[in-house]
């Protein structure tokens, strides 16, 4: 189960599993963010490379305008996947 | 566990229960799940999305192994493709170079502390082991 919605502060939160399967509705979520913006990570079980992807071409569309993706309360298990892929380097990540 | 299942992301769910029943039965260590649930995704959806020309199900076995547990992607009647020999990636690249392509089996090949590939009677064959205290290779 994924789930991935706006919070009352205007911070995307995504909780769940972001496998093959549930990429495509994240990906729609996320391009309907006009502006560069957080997502709380606390409730991310799993990440897979289809997830990854995701954040990538929203982080790069979004860097265009200047400023991108923010990933906070990031787990270990999920910040050991980001930085195997080199995302650490890429992203602005705090950790849970 | 040995389980087929059909060509299709939607399955991935039904994968993931099974390898939670098969560790809980198993008492393989909890730890080593993200690994081999991000590898069997990975190499699942590559079967799925590149050898679109069989319509035999995939077939995916776990056994448990000293410290560990090995895995194996069997995908029926289709073109000779070894992961294994995937192009690398350039994780260190800017942004602007980046791209998700290849990504999957880079983190598969980066994760595994042994990796097997055959190919057979058009049936590839993928075969995975993944091992506690093994050290980040």
């Amino acid at each position: 189960m994924f789930e991935i919605d706006l919070n009352d502060d205007g911070i995307v939160v995504v909780s769940g599993r972001l496998d093959a399967a549930q990429a495509p509705a994240a990906q729609e979520f996320l391009d309907g963010l006009g502006n560069a913006c957080v997502i709380d990570m606390a409730g991310l079980e799993y990440i897979s490379s289809a997830g990854l992807g995701v954040l990538l071409r929203t982080h790069k569309r979004l860097m265009a305008s200047g400023k991108g993706l923010e990933l906070v309360n990031v787990h270990k298990h999920i910040n050991d996947i980001f930085c195997y892929s080199g995302f650490d380097k890429l992203f602005a990540i705090t950790p849970a | 566990m040995k389980k087929r299942y059909a060509r299709s992301f939607d399955c991935i769910s039904e994968i993931v229960a099974d390898t939670e029943a098969f560790f809980n039965a198993e008492d393989i260590d909890p730890t080593l799940r993200m690994k081999v649930d991000l590898s069997v995704e990975e190499l699942f959806v590559n079967m799925v999305t590149y050898n679109t020309e069989s319509k035999h199900e995939i077939q995916i076995e776990m056994r448990p192994i000293e410290g560990g547990v090995e895995v194996s992607l069997s995908d029926y009647d289709v073109e000779r493709f070894d992961p294994t020999a995937a192009r690398e990636v350039d994780v260190e690249a800017p942004l602007a170079e980046r791209s998700p392509g290849g990504l999957g089996l880079y983190l598969v090949l980066k994760m595994a502390d042994s990796i097997h590939y055959e190919y057979h009677d058009r049936t590839s064959r993928i075969t995975f082991t993944n091992r506690v205290n093994s050290g980040e290779n």
